[in-house]
């Protein structure tokens, strides 16, 4: 037995010399060129040169054609569950080259996913025809059309019609009709999101604090839950769900006190309350299911309460989260919300109350002090006491109130296999299959651009995730992160370097190969201020900023 | 033969002199439609004097924790079987738990107040630009009627919807586009009357005279053309509403929450299926408004113009 097994290895190892020497002419110099290739890969990196810059990213280096190594200022307990975030794909260097800077980049994404943007007809439709050369589970699909529709009525009747195969966000009223319907089968979404209702501190009457309190007293926050949210929300007790480790520690919000409201109303100066506005944009949330409905009723219980006459002012989505994300909504409160991207504390707070994010005015250093020292610490229990800070200071200074934290459902033919929300992104067209050739997905508002590292809506978000991937990706139904471009990220002892090994063998829909320099480049992008390529929609790459403190070589 | 013909003069009854405003009056109340029309613009009318005793509720309180309640709640009346320990609500709630009937009333007020301010500016600025424009000639005539043309070449709810765009949504911008869209309209009716009627030997036997251009135009000229004048602004009130509700509809006009029809109908319209009542109600009530106008400026030029009403009836 032993002899054989000898035998076995010495023809194994006399058939790989054979194979070598034999492969003669062709095959001794295809190893060479390899090692050529790669003895010659001159990795991009991109370097902050210290820390100074007050970022958490030091650099980001193709170390070879498949290794990307990210070196951070200091541990990032949450740096997974950020780079899976879809604002973080990879496109190729050579298209971003391209396009940078050109615009192209809003409509026409290059990435490595299973679908490819055939046609965006503006105003109507985005038609994806399937990758062929995808490297991961193929879509059944060969076309898939994402329409949108902002009534929630309107996007059931397309399903009831069988029209539309899959419809995001049911209103909570028809929630019955697709549980009654034995076509249609009902998608609840576990997503944790808070509704919350913003002050810009720069002008009167909201540079004053007490006025802001006084408003977050005079809010009657179960009346607006109980009747304007389906079953399953809940009045928020911090900005951050609960169900998110370190999310509320420290002291629970305000209880409705509308005489201890117009106290401090009066204290503060206004007595017989003022006049302002209620910005929101009409557009179907799953924090905030009944946008116009519930800014009445804002309007209704601010009168009421405390004698504030508020005007409220629907805007277009896109220039609604321009003006308010940048402050600019000076003249009165606004109806926002956030929809968790990555299951962390810091994906809630980190984004809000950073230093350097001007929606709320002026940042408050006893808000972001805390949150800055604990986004550097990987302990959960050792992070606690710094969010407790956090979440206290918050309820001190009022930037902004929480409201609700909304429960959602969506919708989809009975027939539709693999049909699924996960609680983080949004449903890979490719895992949905209706025995057709064809698939059509409604949601409830048309994307803004396609380049979505320069993107923070949902809707923009759904439609590039087709298209763009990350180097990791969310489970179908939890934050857990898998594998996706890349196959792992590996951290060193004190979480500061990351090594990410790139999956072999994956082409981008203009049929080039994925290396290093395609991750450091797409990064590099949102990232870097000086980069020519740092141009997007609005070119505020909000993500890169908030999530990563800072951008490097910022004017 | 001879026939003696035997010529009986009756007695001759005097003649009343009747103005034309009597004699208008007098006319209308004769055209039934017209009548239909003042009697429903009547009750409108009382409607909206008396909207605050009339209502049940406040058109903008919301019942929550007043009454037990369901959002869209159908309507309750209790003559056709609702529950007596069920608080009655004529038209139903709407989805912020308000009482549609209270609201349907007080839209009244709005509705009305919309139909006459936008159409009173209207024939305001349009009367004078049009009188001035006719008298004057020359090139004061050519530039004014160019100005007009250019205004009429744009839809009017197109060139309605551009303007709030520039001054920005809410009723009141919503007043200021409708009467802006609807001014040339009378210029070019004042204008025209003005050139026809300056011609005239009465105004040459006043400007002989000695009257002062100011004297020609406004005590002469004009009263002549008002009956056209109050003809078209009859049946412009109509179409006032109408647009003014539906730049409501889309969000441009009144805002929540003031009571106006249109924006009732807009915020509530996809509930058509589920909850009928809520687009129903807005929808008569702008229909009931509409059609009382379109009744009365119907009647009204019948009345003012008897040929055209026998050229309508041929």
């Amino acid at each position: 037995m032993k002899k054989t097994s000898m035998l076995f290895a010495l023809l194994v190892a006399l058939s790989l010399v054979l194979a070598a020497c034999g492969a003669g002419g062709s095959g001794a110099p295809a190893i060479e060129d390899e090692f050529t290739a790669l003895a010659e890969f001159e990795g991009l990196k991109l370097d902050a040169g210290s820390c100074d810059y007050g970022g958490k990213v030091l650099s980001i280096e193709a170390v070879d054609e498949l290794t990307v190594v990210f070196t951070l200022c200091k541990p990032d307990p949450a740096f997974e569950a950020k780079i899976a975030f879809t604002p973080f794909g990879i496109q190729p260097q050579e298209h971003l080259a391209r396009t940078g800077g050109s615009g192209e980049l809003l409509e026409n994404p290059i990435g490595t996913g299973p679908y490819m943007v055939a046609e965006w007809d503006r105003g109507n439709q985005i038609v994806y025809t399937r990758f062929n050369d995808y490297w991961g589970e193929a879509g059944a699909a060969s076309t898939v059309t994402l329409r949108w529709l902002t009534e929630g009525a309107a996007r059931l009747q397309e399903l009831q019609a069988g029209t539309a195969d899959y419809v995001s966000n049911l209103s909570p009223s028809d929630y019955a009709t697709v549980q009654n319907d034995p076509n249609l089968q009902i998608l609840y979404h576990q997503n944790p999101n808070v509704f919350y209702i913003g002050f810009t501190n720069t002008a009167e009457p909201y540079d004053n604090v007490d006025v802001r309190r006084a408003i977050a007293l005079g809010i009657d926050y179960q009346r607006i839950v109980d009747n304007f949210y389906p079953d399953g929300s809940e009045v928020a007790s911090h900005f951050t769900p609960c169900g998110i480790p370190n999310g509320c520690e420290g002291e629970s919000w305000y209880t409705f006190d509308a005489a201890a409201g117009r106290a401090l109303l009066a204290e503060a100066g206004y007595p017989d309350g003022f006049t302002t506005r209620l910005y929101y944009r009409d557009v179907f949330r799953v924090y905030l299911p009944e946008p116009a409905r519930v800014a009445t009723e804002i309007q209704a219980q601010l009168q009421e309460n405390l004698g504030i006459t508020v005007e409220v002012v629907p805007m277009e989505s896109g220039e609604f989260i321009d003006a308010s994300t940048s402050g600019n909504l000076t003249d009165g409160m606004h109806l926002l919300g956030w929809g968790a991207d990555y299951p962390h504390v810091t994906n809630f707070m980190d984004f809000h109350f950073a230093a350097n994010n001007p929606q709320f005015g002026n940042a408050h250093a006893e808000i972001y002090g805390p949150l800055q020292q604990a986004s550097s610490v990987a302990d959960v229990s050792a992070a606690a006491p710094l969010y407790a800070a956090a979440n206290n200071a918050v309820k001190e200074l009022v930037p902004l109130i929480p409201v609700a934290h909304g429960a959602a459902a969506h919708a989809a033919q009975a027939s539709l296999q693999g049909a699924y929300y996960p609680p983080f992104g949004a449903p890979q067209f490719n895992f949905l299959d209706n025995g057709t050739d064809s698939i059509v997905f409604v949601q409830n508002a048309e994307p803004i651009s396609l380049d979505c590292a320069d993107e923070t809506d949902g809707e923009s978000l759904t439609a590039c995730q087709q298209v763009v991937e990350t180097l990791l990706e969310y489970g179908k139904d939890s934050g857990a992160t898998f594998p996706e471009l890349a196959t792992s990220c590996d951290a060193n002892a004190d979480s500061t370097v990351w090594t990410c090994h790139l999956r072999a063998g994956v082409k981008f829909h203009d049929g080039s190969a994925l290396d290093a320099d395609d991750v450091v480049a797409s990064w590099s992008r949102g990232l870097n201020a000086a980069s020519p390529y740092h141009v997007g929609n609005t070119g505020s790459f909000d993500y890169y900023g908030y999530l990563w403190d800072s951008f490097m070589n910022v004017p | 033969m001879t026939t003696n013909v035997e010529t009986v003069i009756a007695p001759v009854e005097p003649q009343r002199s009747r103005s034309l405003a009597a004699l208008t009056w007098r006319r209308l109340f004769k055209q039934r439609n017209a009548v239909v029309g003042m009697i429903i613009l009547a009750f409108l009318t009382l409607v909206a004097v008396f909207a605050p005793w009339i209502a049940p509720y406040d058109p903008v309180q919301s019942l929550l924790g007043v009454e037990t309640l369901k959002e869209r709640e159908a309507p309750c009346i209790h003559l056709l079987g609702c529950p007596e320990d069920k608080p009655e609500h004529l038209m139903g709630i709407d989805a912020n738990y308000r009482d549609v009937y209270s609201r349907i009333i007080y839209g009244t007020r709005v509705s009305l107040f919309i139909g006459f301010s936008t159409i009173g500016m209207a024939v305001v600025v349009g009367a004078v630009i049009g009188a001035l424009s006719g008298y004057a000639g020359g090139w004061v005539d050519n530039l004014i009627m160019r100005l007009m043309d250019v205004v009429l070449a744009f839809p009017s709810f197109l060139l309605a919807i551009a303007i709030i765009t520039v001054i920005g949504r809410g009723l009141q911008n919503a007043l200021y586009a409708i009467a802006i869209v609807n001014i040339p309209v009378f210029a070019r009716l004042v204008r025209a009357s003005v050139l026809s009627i300056k011609e005239q030997e009465f105004v040459s036997a006043s400007r002989a005279l000695g009257a002062n251009w100011l004297r020609l135009l406004f005590v002469r000229i004009f009263p002549n053309a008002l009956p056209t004048l109050v003809v078209q602004a009859t049946l412009s009130i109509a179409a006032a509403i109408l647009e003014a509700a539906a730049l409501s509809f889309l969000g441009l006009g009144a805002q929540p929450p003031t009571p106006e029809w249109g924006t009732m109908l807009g915020s509530e319209r996809n509930q058509v299926f589920t909850a009928p009542h809520l687009v129903f109600f807005p929808g008569l009530a702008i229909m009931i408004t509409v059609l009382a106008f379109n009744l009365l400026g119907d009647g009204v030029r019948d009345a003012m113009d008897p040929r055209l009403a026998q050229v309508a009836k041929k």
